[in-house]
């Protein structure tokens, strides 16, 4: 077989989103010196992005079957606040609380999971319901904050281990552990069966229904995990935890390059899209960039993304179609 | 009902002098609408160990309907499904290849973004098991797909390329290679010839007779009755959602089948 030439153009045009994040690296770098290149500044990066980035990771197991959830912030807000409220109430231990959180984030899932997975409905208009319901509701259990939390419940969002920030750990054991789930489980490579055809997929008799419903599941609870981290991070259980994350949920995993029509993009792609996601923001900032501003240049990133990936596509299957 | 299936390696090939007389399905009465459309009216069909029906029909005739309902991809509305005699009900895809049926579907059922291997293996995979869960042996299912590619003369470049970029003939010969590994007691072909060459077609023809010497029964569904005939025991006709004959080879020359197949058309 004819490799090398081949090989490396399909090898750049599938890691491109790292060579983007290494581009804006060295563009910032360049532009504002010692204050973006310097270790504090890239620990803090890599902090923030491991928190959005649990919700990238839930979106983009969403994304590869097929379907996509528009509740995953939400679901982190009110799996936070309702784990709050259980810790005030039941003065539930930290280390119980943890588990609870993700335990409710995967019941919060079930929900979508139930209704897309085995009921059938559209996955955009169930996941609109309960990124409303989830947001009304995180509102109505308790306005004021949660402060007095226990000290293990606050250090997965807030600890460091070895001067390292945990979060970024509990992200990059996530990711990995997310990225041979998918490559080398028989679920995880129904999971792409169903995002690639659903129709094939009942067909050769694997339970299409049961697989979704337990993506949703999965991507809840990783939410879950998410808003722990945002806790730890705000110090506190606000009812806007992780408000407004949704979109940087799904730019990070389009960037990253996993495809909006299912069947396609693995774990790493997904945390090149939150690096690179990360590094853009933090630049933005420091450059004294006005928030509304970032936002559009955001958009920009997006639109650029969806181009590029369309690209991609297609070059990826001129280098592969056989003539 | 699930205490009688037997586990695919028990499966006996052990087929001698009674081969071709055992009624391995029998359906009865089946009726099957879809919405106002009356897709079976009552449909009764059966096939033996080791015989080969051709089940044939014109576009719309309900011929991939019936076999959707024995492959439990579909449920029927009413009527009666035995298999080797014991009446069963067979609600998923799963039961179907439980009970020993493989399907080789009109729709190809292929995922374009997986490999030709785990195409093959789809819902069950060569596994290795640990005790919390199996992941899976990619390495043993390249190596039986090298192996089925070449009993099939597939000129798949490695079992290891993404379905998608498979010719037409290449996917038709992932389906048809993914029923014979999973070899099944009754097999269901749903127009199989599309888009294959003509050696591929062979190689099929040749893999049916082979598969039916053994004893299994094949449902073969064309329209094509000159590629059916020479490899088929007998002969269904579908028209309208109602069978219109069921005839053996013995009875019937390939001249007056087509004659009566061109008359039901009318
Ligand atoms: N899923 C479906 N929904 C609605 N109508 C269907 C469906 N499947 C088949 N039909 C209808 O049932 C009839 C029989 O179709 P089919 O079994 O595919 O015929 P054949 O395989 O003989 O060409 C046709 O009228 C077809 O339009
Ligand atoms: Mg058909």
């Amino acid at each position: 077989m004819n490799t090398s030439g081949k090989d490396i153009a399909l090898w750049f045009i599938q890691n491109f989103v790292w060579l983007l994040a290494g581009a804006f690296f060295v563009v910032f770098s360049v532009t504002l010196g010692r204050m973006f290149f310097n270790l504090n500044n890239l620990h803090f990066i890599f902090y923030v992005s491991s928190m959005v980035g649990m919700l990238v990771l839930a979106e983009s197991i969403a994304l590869i079957s097929g379907n996509f959830d528009l509740s995953v912030a939400q679901n982190a807000g009110l799996t936070a606040m309702l784990t709050g409220v259980l810790i005030v109430k039941f003065n539930i231990p930290g280390l119980v609380a943890i588990f609870l959180t993700i335990l409710i984030g995967g019941i919060l899932g079930a929900f979508n999971g139930y209704f897309i997975g085995k009921r059938g409905l559209n996955p955009f208009l169930v996941t609109l319901s309960t990124y409303l319901m989830f947001d009304w509701l995180t509102y109505v259990i308790r306005q004021t904050s949660i402060l007095d939390l226990p000290g293990i419940y606050m250090f997965p969002g807030s600890g460091k281990i070895g001067g390292i920030y945990a979060a970024i750990f509990i992200f990059l054991i996530a990711a990995i552990l997310l990225f041979l789930f998918l490559k080398k489980a028989t679920y995880g490579n129904y999971i792409y069966a169903v995002g690639g055809n659903p129709d094939a997929t009942v067909m050769v008799g694997v339970n299409a229904g049961n697989v979704v419903f337990w993506v949703f599941v999965l991507s809840g609870a990783l939410s879950g995990i998410a808003g722990l981290l945002y806790t730890g991070y705000a110090g506190a259980i606000t009812s806007t935890l992780a408000d407004g994350k949704m979109f940087m949920a799904f730019a990070g995993a389009i960037i990253g390059g996993i495809s909006l029509a299912g069947g396609r993009g693995t774990a790493t792609n997904a945390v090149g899209g939150i690096i690179l996601i990360g590094i853009i923001e933090a630049g933005l900032t420091m450059m004294m960039i006005a928030p509304q501003m970032q936002g559009f240049l955001k958009g920009v990133l997006v639109f650029v993304a969806i181009l590029i990936n369309q690209f991609r596509t297609s070059f990826r299957k001129r280098l592969l179609m056989p003539s | 009902m699930q205490e009688d299936l037997k586990a695919p390696e028990e499966r006996g090939k052990e087929v001698s002098e009674g081969a071709g007389s055992e009624e391995l399905v029998k359906m009865e009465g089946i009726h099957k609408w879809f919405g106002e459309v009356h897709a079976l009216k009552g449909v009764d069909f059966s096939i033996n160990r080791g015989t080969t029906v051709g089940l044939i029909g014109d576009n719309g005739a309900g011929k991939s309907t019936l076999i959707k309902i024995l492959a439990g991809l579909i449920e029927r509305d009413r009527g009666r499904i035995y298999y080797q005699g014991e009446e069963v009900e067979i609600e998923s895809v799963r039961e179907s290849q439980q009970l020993g049926i493989e399907t080789v579907f009109q729709e190809q059922a292929i995922v374009d973004p997986l490999s030709v291997a785990r195409n093959i293996f789809l819902g069950r995979e060569k596994v290795h098991s640990f005790g919390f869960g199996k992941i899976m042996n990619d390495r043993k299912m390249l190596e039986e797909t090298e192996e089925l590619m070449e009993d099939l003369n597939l000129n798949i470049a490695s079992p290891d390329q993404e379905a998608e970029f498979c010719s037409g003939g290449e996917r038709q010969g992932v389906a048809i290679a993914r029923a014979m590994f999973f070899d099944a007691d009754v097999l269901i072909l749903d127009e199989p010839m599309r888009a294959l060459s003509v050696s591929g077609k062979e190689k099929v023809e040749e893999y049916i007779k082979k598969a039916r010497d053994q004893g299994t029964g094949i449902i073969y569904i064309t329209h094509d009755l000159h590629r059916v005939y020479p490899v088929a025991d007998r002969f269904v006709f579908l028209s309208r959602g109602e069978k219109e004959m069921d005839i053996r080879k013995e009875d019937c020359s390939q001249d007056e089948l087509s004659k009566l197949y061109r008359r039901g058309e009318e």
